[in-house]
């Protein structure tokens, strides 16, 4: 589908020929005469420039999720950008294809939508990871206290979180186990992420609560991206985060509803006054970001030579972790 | 402020990223400065102050905690108090040069001197 008629009948032409004319094409010039024929006939493959009049490609990729979800989606265009992408993948589609400019390009377009004529969705869910879209999935599952390995993969590294009965209980990338392979899997910026059937692991490598665990992940990115900004050995001299050599272990913990029921509690003296500091440091955040770009308070961190301790506010549960440092050779 | 905290807070709030950042001293009075349109003066002020105010809590949580770090969505803020009474805070967005730098300013920050700034105890 596209605009631009002339680009379309050379497009299909060349496609019809070097298919063999073992596809089949239709050609459509608006999101109207698209969703004609795919009212009339079974379609397999569309391919959608994202610059279309009147609607955008990407609420066109929308609508075709919706009544089609059976159909592999592939976007074309001529202006790529990284927000344009995100929003396409995110939206349902498979591919996501800059407008060739040569010969070789529309081959290598070709090719590519030849592959996906073939391809076949394995079972279970598949999708573009953001940022926190992994820790959300890890969530979910751990949430809902399911069972189940989490392929997780992009262009450099692939590696699997095993779940079971909503507790993470090994991690692996690569020669990283435990701890620190699902470090590095949550630090990966974006990839691809498959749920499969569970099945047990050689080994596990993880205790621990989940959200903990995750936390603890969440800082670890925070603190290897501002480590890599400092100039080194003067700064980790004097910083609290400078844990190479020590060791560090949960001492407290409180996980709690929205409502103050508690959900899990480790260690914690006084499960009643953790709950309210934690609702005052809420408030306390709240009163920070009204009227400002901040956004949604997400933690409060506080770092000391002793240790950390982590609050975590969500809108669902309020998350309470303190942990001490100790000599690695204690 | 003495000259070498005026310098190191021109520094701080220059680091690209950085939204605004006050410094309180031990009698209650404060310098803060915004260094983005959407975090005004006043904003950073009512900041400042909210974190003086919530910096007994915190004791409750961690003994002496060597600073603190508020995450929101979009940004964060450092507190860093000193012993000597002196309260520290920046606020940056995430991801940017300034939330990278976050450690080394806070450590900076300890460690300058400050027996002759104006307003110390």
């Amino acid at each position: 589908m596209d605009d631009d008629s002339v680009f379309l009948g050379t497009i299909s032409d060349l496609f019809a020929a070097w298919s063999q004319d073992k596809w089949h094409i239709r050609q459509a010039t608006s999101a109207d005469q698209a969703l004609d024929i795919l009212k009339q006939e079974k379609i397999d493959v569309i391919v959608v420039d994202a610059n279309m009049p009147v609607l955008d490609g990407v609420q066109f990729l929308k609508i075709l999720s919706r009544r089609h979800p059976e159909l592999k989606k592939v976007m074309l265009t001529g202006l790529a950008t990284e927000e344009r992408r995100s929003a396409c993948l995110a939206n349902g589609a498979e591919l996501f294809i800059e407008k060739p400019r040569s010969s070789d390009g529309l081959k290598a377009v070709f090719a590519m939508l030849d592959e996906l004529m073939t391809w076949k969705p394995r079972e279970g869910f598949q999708g573009m990871l953001r940022k926190v879209g992994l820790q959300d999935v890890i969530q979910m599952e751990c949430l809902g206290r399911n069972s189940c390995v989490l392929e997780i993969s992009n262009p450099q590294v692939s590696g699997r979180l095993y779940i079971e009965e909503g507790s993470l209980i090994h991690a692996i990338l690569g020669n990283l186990t435990a701890e620190k392979a699902l470090q590095k899997l949550l630090s990966l910026a974006g990839g691809s992420f498959q749920l499969l059937p569970f099945e047990a692991p050689a080994q596990r490598t993880i205790n621990g609560p989940w959200e903990f665990l995750l936390m603890e992940a969440a800082r670890v990115r925070d603190e290897t991206a501002q480590e890599a900004s400092v100039d080194g050995e003067a700064s980790r001299e004097t910083s609290p985060s400078a844990g190479d050599a020590r060791q560090s272990t949960v001492v407290e913990t409180l996980i709690s509803s929205e409502k103050g029921d508690v959900l899990y509690e480790w260690q914690c003296a006084n499960a009643v006054n953790r709950m309210a500091w934690m609702q005052s440091v809420a408030q306390a955040a709240a009163a920070m970001a009204v009227d400002s770009p901040l956004g949604n308070f997400d933690r409060l961190e506080l770092s000391g030579s002793q240790g950390r301790t982590i609050a975590q506010a969500r809108p669902d549960r309020l998350v309470f972790v303190r942990v001490a440092h100790q000599p690695a050779s204690a | 402020m003495n000259e070498t905290l005026q310098q190191w807070f021109d520094a701080c709030l220059g680091t690209l990223g950085t939204l605004g950042g006050g410094v309180r001293r031990p009698d209650g009075s404060s310098a803060c400065r915004s260094a983005d349109e959407t975090f005004p003066t006043e904003k950073v002020e009512r900041v400042v102050e909210l974190l003086a105010q919530f910096q007994p809590e915190l004791s409750s949580a961690m003994a002496a905690p060597r600073w603190s770090t508020w995450q929101f969505e979009q940004g964060k803020i450092r507190c860093v108090c000193r012993p000597d009474g002196w309260l520290f805070g920046l606020v940056v967005r995430t991801e940017s040069d300034a939330a990278n730098n976050l450690n080394k300013v806070s450590d900076e920050f300890l460690a300058l001197d400050l027996t002759a700034s104006n307003g110390s105890s």
